[in-house]
Formats: C-alpha cells, structure tokens, sequence
C-alpha cells in the first residue's frame, strides 16, 4: 500500500545542510503536502525523489523499488519555475515530453486534446510556448506533468501565476488523480493551500521537519480551538473562564482562543447569558496557529 | 531507452534542421557559393565599361606593319584572351595621334622604327594603363619581329638562333619512389588542402556554437530538469554529440552539393570552360598532372582515414563543447568559455595554410598529433607530402582515444553541469565530479 517511502534522507550541500533526516511516505490515493519558505528544502527533497539530485544518506523507493529509469514513465513532474522549451508549439512541447515518459505520439495529442479543452486552452495548441501568457504556460506545463496519467504526481508550487479561478481548476484536477489512486506530493509556500487541499503534510524548517502527520490528527492533537461569536457578550466574564487563553475582537465579532474542547461548554454558559447572539461557532485552529506554537515564530510563507 | 536516445537525437537535429533561419543560411550560402563560381559571368551580366576593344594604331612602315598584324594575330589567338582587337596602320603623323588619345581611350599607338644597328625600336603610346594581356602580346610581337630581322641582317639560320637562345634543359629526377614530379604538384597540394580545411574549419566553428547554443536553452528554461527526469544524463549527452555532429554532416554535404550545382550552371552558362577561357587549358593541365603523377590514388589511399579522422574530431569538439555548456549558465557564459577552443581551432587554421611554406617543420609535424589541433593539420600535411599514411593513422587513432577518454570524463562533469545553476565553486564541483563514477 505505501507507494512513496522516503526514509532518513540528507543532503548536504559541500558543508551546508539541505535536508536533514526526512522521513515520510505517501500511500495510494493520498495527497501529500510539503510546507515550507523559500529554502527549507522542499525543491531538494523533491529532486533527491526524481533522481536528480544524489542524497548524502537514506533512501527513497517508490513500491519498494529504488527511483530510476525504468520506473521515471509512471512519474510525472511539475517544477517550481517554468521549464518549457519556449520556442516550441503547445503541441510540440507536450509530445516531446510525453515521449520522454515512453507514451506514443498519436496516444499524447488525444490526450493533448482532451486537456486544452478541460483548461479553455485548445486555441493554442499551435502557439507557441513564448507566445502564452504566464498563466497559460503554466497550465500547459502542468499538463506536461499528467499527461502520462502518473502514478506518482509531484507538484512543486503548482499554484505558481495562476488566478483563484484556475487553482480551483488544478485541484479538482489534482482529486481527480487522487480518485484514480495516484500518489500526489505537493509543496507551497502557502498554507492556506496546504490546509485545503492534503490529507498528511510535512513542514519544514531549514530542512528539518518541524510538524508532520495526519492533517486532521494534527489539529485534534492540537487541543487548542478557536471559537467565533457575534453577540452582545460580557468579555470580562469570558476571560474570567478558566482555559481561555486569549480573547480577539474583530469588528463585531470576538475570536475566543480556548485551551482545549473542555472550554467550550463553559464559554457557552456565558454566551447564552447574552443578548442578540448571532453567532457561535467552534473552529479548528489554522495551521498557521500550530506551526507558530510548535516553532516560537510565525509562518513567513 | 535506447528509444528515447533516438527520438532525442532526431529531435535535436529537427530543431536544428526543421527551421526557417537553416533554410534561409542554406538559400544564401547556396547563392553565394554559386555566385562566387560564376562572379565573372554575373559581372559582364551587368555590363559596364568593359567591351575589351583594344585598337592598335601602328605607325610604321608598309613591310613592318603588315609583320607586326600577321604576328599578333597569330599570337592573340593562341593566347585566347577575352580582348578584341583592331589593327590599323598610322594615318596621321605621330603627334596628332597623340593629341586624339584623350577622346578615344581605346586607341594604342605601336610607334615603330627600324635601323640596322638596334634592328627595331618602338614606343607604346596609350592614354591610360594598358591592360597587361594586350601589352604581353604586342611586346612578343615586337621582340618576334625583331628576331626576323635580326636574323635577315646576321645571316644566322632560324633553327641556329633557337638553339642559341633557348633556356638550358635541366632534368629534374627524384629518387624518392613516394615523390611526385612536376612543377605544378604543390600548387595542387596548397589548392587541395584550401579546399579540404575551409569547410572544415566552417563546420566545426558551426557545431560548438550549436551545441552550446542549445544545451544552455535547455538549461536556462529549466527543461533540463523534465529532460534528466526521463532520461539519462548519458543519453542525452550522446544525443547532443550525435546530432551535432549529424548536422555538419549534413551542412558539409549541402556545400558539396552547392559547388556541383554552382560548376554545372557554370558550364551551362558558358559550356567547355571551368574557370574561365583562359585558363581553361590550365584546368586541364592541372588534372593532367594529378593524373600523371599519380596523386588521386594516393588521396584515395589517405581518405578513409581522413573521414574518420574528420567524424571523430567532429565527435570530440561536440563532446568538449557540450561539457563546456553543460558548465555554464547562461550563453554568454559559453561564448566566453570556448574561445580558447576557438584559439585552438584558428590556430590549427592558421598552421595548416601555412603549412606548405614550413615544410618538414617539428613544431607542425608534432601538432598534427594532437587531437583538435590534428583534423586541420594531419590531412593538410598528408596531402603535402609531409607526413606518411602511418603518421595519419597515428593521428587518427590518438584522435579516437581522445574522443573516448573525454566522453568518459566528460560525461562525469555533464551530469553534475546539466543541473548546476551556480557558478560559485565551480570548478571545486567539475574536478570533484571527474573522479566520480558514473
């Protein structure tokens, strides 16, 4: 079941430390996300994963095979900055690729078709590269990664250029080969897309891993909630309530920060004590929140 | 993989080929080659100031202008010269012919006069420089005609005076067996080598800047890192040098093609002739030498070395200049690398052209072993006669040796290069890579 296996991998660059004991796996149908700043090494781990960059110890397998050669066709990679060739047509771009990942030329451009139709892309077929707006590089990039149908997707910063509109389209794409039961690995430098989108992330710091596991098991492990309230509502006697750690207003509404589930209830007794209470709602805490408790600073991305 | 080294290649070469711009520098070297062939011919197509009437007004008398006419006609038409001439005796005295000189720039005045000391004396009066053609073949008539009358008044047989003023017969023998004969053996040999190094040095010059060119695209948009994804530094490495190396192969078979076609509308245009009237019979002395001194069998027997000596050189600039590619980061960096590898090509230029004036030279005999410089040198020398097939093939197998060890070491560097994005410690990182194995 575990697809991707990456275990106690290094990289050292001369003397500087690049990656540092990373360890993670990404299972079948599983989106994985890999969270970091500029630097924290998420561009390296996924070269070391691609075989492009040789790692100093540890080891990574896909289905327990070491990465190489003869397994590269069931992988398709999206890098974090440009890498089309610009002087050629979306057709040719993608047919060059799509024969480096072993697939014949007649099977590529129908499924070259089907995805500048899916994107509103198929006018440019024959534009090209340069010609495209960054935006539109950027999709026929991404469909140089997928057209091979990969088992295992890597997508470094695949939101890179693009509107709020078409992220929406990559990521019903994106579940869409989670459906398939592909292994997708995905870094960004934004959490707000971390946290929509990966069941399991890692985030690292200076290439080191400072949180990783199940998303949703992190934020329960967390304890720690936030709960919304839009009310005539004493602040006093709410910061009198033993857990609440702090108290945030917002306009008219307070963001009440409790210690632990436990708190609820009791903040609620208060609240109802109220008048014109329009809202109450308990919500996880952001992932921003955990990373700032479990690093002392917060998140730069 | 074999199979993606192969659509690598051909796609490589398709991007070189498959252009408007190799399309376009191939209609204008072919225009150009077959315009050079024919520059004489597109000259007089445009007309000019060049109807080559040459009018020789003698003044003379009766006896020695009707000698003087027959003479240079006789000679003219052996000369066969492009010049048309008219030859009319004197009308006017000497200083009104003079005077008409500036309005008719054509005209010539043969001023002759005969005594029985100097025996003929004369002056060639012209308004501007007389071409050298016209004023070669009225100074030989003059000195025939002096002769005939030197003879007439010494009383000397026509066959006594030959042998008197005939140049000394020297026989010129070569023991050498390997030695060619003839006068005209190391005009052949400069003209040979000019024709095999130019292109040569063309070609080479055409593959570094190509190979470089498009390693470094690939590099700078990043499509190095999909490309190395799915196939092997080796491979890709390989298909640069072939497709390289496949593209001057072809370009240099396109020249070849384009100098037939430039000969073929020569002959056309003017049928019979290869250079030009003139020195049409000169051609043919020319092939009559190479024939008679055997030299096209000894070409045919240095040629198969010299193609492989041609395609591993073509093989080891491809290998050098990509390693140098895959080394920088931008194509300025790659422009500044390889100059001294243009160095060591225009150097190899250099010497191979003047080879021929440096005969039996060490420091060039040495030189045409080493690889780079050896593709230009040892087939120029060969040609000359300078060095002997043992010593090509001696180059030509270093050449490959060469060929092989820098694709093993080179090869090191490439996949280290390809995906190197800094120029900090580079040269710490390419010695570090050599001692890797792949």
């Amino acid at each position: 079941m575990q697809m991707l296996k990456v275990e106690h991998v290094t990289k050292y660059y001369d003397k500087i430390l690049a990656v540092d004991d990373l360890s993670f796996t990404v299972n079948d149908g599983e989106i994985f996300g890999l969270l970091g700043v500029n630097g924290a090494g998420k561009t390296t781990t996924f070269r070391m994963i691609i075989g492009l960059l040789d790692m100093t110890h540890g080891s990574i397998t896909l289905n327990g095979q070491k990465i190489n050669y003869d397994i590269t066709n069931q992988i398709g990679f999206l890098t974090e900055e440009r890498s089309l060739l610009t002087k050629l047509t979306v057709k040719e771009q993608v047919c060059y690729y799509g024969v480096l990942k072993g697939m014949k030329e007649k099977d590529i451009l129908v499924k070259l078709d089907y995805w500048l139709k899916r994107f509103h892309i198929e006018q440019y077929k024959n534009r090209k590269i340069k010609e495209l707006s960054k935006g539109n590089q950027q999709k026929i990039q991404f469909i140089t990664a997928i057209i091979n149908e990969p088992k295992l997707l890597i997508l470094d910063e695949p939101f890179t250029g693009l509107d709020p509109i078409n992220v929406e389209q990559f990521m019903e794409v994106i579940r869409e080969f989670k459906e398939k039961g592909s292994s997708i690995i995905f870094s960004s430098h934004r959490m707000e897309h971390i946290e929509q989108f990966c069941e399991k992330l890692v985030i690292l710091v200076k290439g080191q891993s400072v949180l990783e596991g199940n998303l949703s098991l992190i934020k329960k492990e967390y304890r720690k909630k936030n709960i919304h309230v839009i009310g005539d509502v004493d602040k006093k006697l709410l910061e009198k309530i033993d857990g609440v750690i702090k108290i945030e207003e917002n306009a008219n509404e307070m963001i009440i920060k409790i210690s632990d589930e436990t708190v609820i209830e009791k903040v609620f007794d208060v609240v109802k004590k109220g008048s014109n209470i329009q809202k109450f709602i308990v919500e996880e805490p952001t992932l921003n929140e955990i990373f700032l408790s479990k690093v002392g600073e917060t998140y730069e991305g | 993989m074999k199979d993606k080294l192969i659509y690598l290649t051909k796609q490589s070469l398709k991007k070189k080929i498959k252009t408007k711009w190799f399309i376009v520098t191939n209609i204008i070297v072919g225009i150009i080659l077959i315009g050079l062939v024919n520059i004489d011919k597109i000259i007089t197509l445009f007309g000019g100031d060049f109807d080559n009437l040459v009018n020789i007004v003698v003044n003379s008398d009766d006896n020695t202008y009707q000698n003087f006419q027959e003479t240079f006609e006789v000679l003219a038409n052996s000369l066969d010269n492009s010049y048309n001439y008219k030859i009319t005796k004197a009308d006017k005295d000497i200083e009104t012919l003079k005077n008409e000189l500036e309005k008719d720039d054509d005209k010539v005045i043969v001023d002759i006069k005969t005594d029985e000391i100097n025996y003929l004396t004369a002056s060639i009066i012209s308004y501007d420089e007389l071409n050298t053609v016209s004023k070669q073949v009225i100074t030989q008539t003059l000195d025939t005609l002096k002769t005939q009358r030197g003879l007439l008044y010494s009383g000397l047989s026509e066959e006594e005076y030959l042998s008197l003023t005939s140049p000394v017969d020297v026989q010129i023998t070569l023991t050498n067996p390997k030695a060619f004969q003839g006068e005209d053996v190391e005009v052949i040999r400069t003209l040979a080598t000019t024709v095999l190094i130019l292109p040569c040095f063309f070609l080479i010059n055409m593959l570094v800047q190509m190979i470089g060119a498009e390693i470094n695209d690939e590099k700078s948009t990043r499509s190095m890192e999909i490309i190395i994804s799915n196939v092997s530094p080796k491979a890709h490495f390989i298909s640069k040098i072939l497709s390289s190396t496949a593209f001057v192969v072809i370009e240099g078979l396109l020249l070849i093609f384009y100098a037939i076609i430039a000969v073929i509308i020569r002959n056309i245009i003017s049928p019979g002739s290869l250079v030009d009237a003139a020195s049409a019979s000169e051609m043919t002395r020319i092939v009559e030498v190479i024939k008679d001194t055997g030299m096209i069998s000894y070409l045919l027997r240095g040629l198969p070395l010299m193609i492989i000596l041609f395609v591993f050189s073509f093989l080891a600039y491809a290998i050098v200049s990509g390693v140098l590619a895959s080394m920088t980061t931008s194509i300025e960096d790659f422009q500044q690398l390889q100059s001294p590898l243009m160095i060591i090509m225009m150097l190899g230029y250099y010497l191979a052209m003047v080879s021929s004036a440096f005969n039996g030279s060490v420091f060039i005999n040495i030189l045409s072993y080493i690889p780079l410089f050896s593709f230009l040198l040892a087939p120029a020398l060969f040609i000359l006669g300078q060095i002997s097939i043992i010593e090509l093939f001696i180059s030509t197998v270093i050449t490959i040796i060469f060929a092989l060890v820098m694709f093993k070491y080179g090869l090191r560097i490439y996949k280290v290069g390809i995906l190197n994005y800094s120029s900090a410690n580079l040269w710490k990182k390419l010695f570090k890579s050599m001692k890797k194995e792949n």
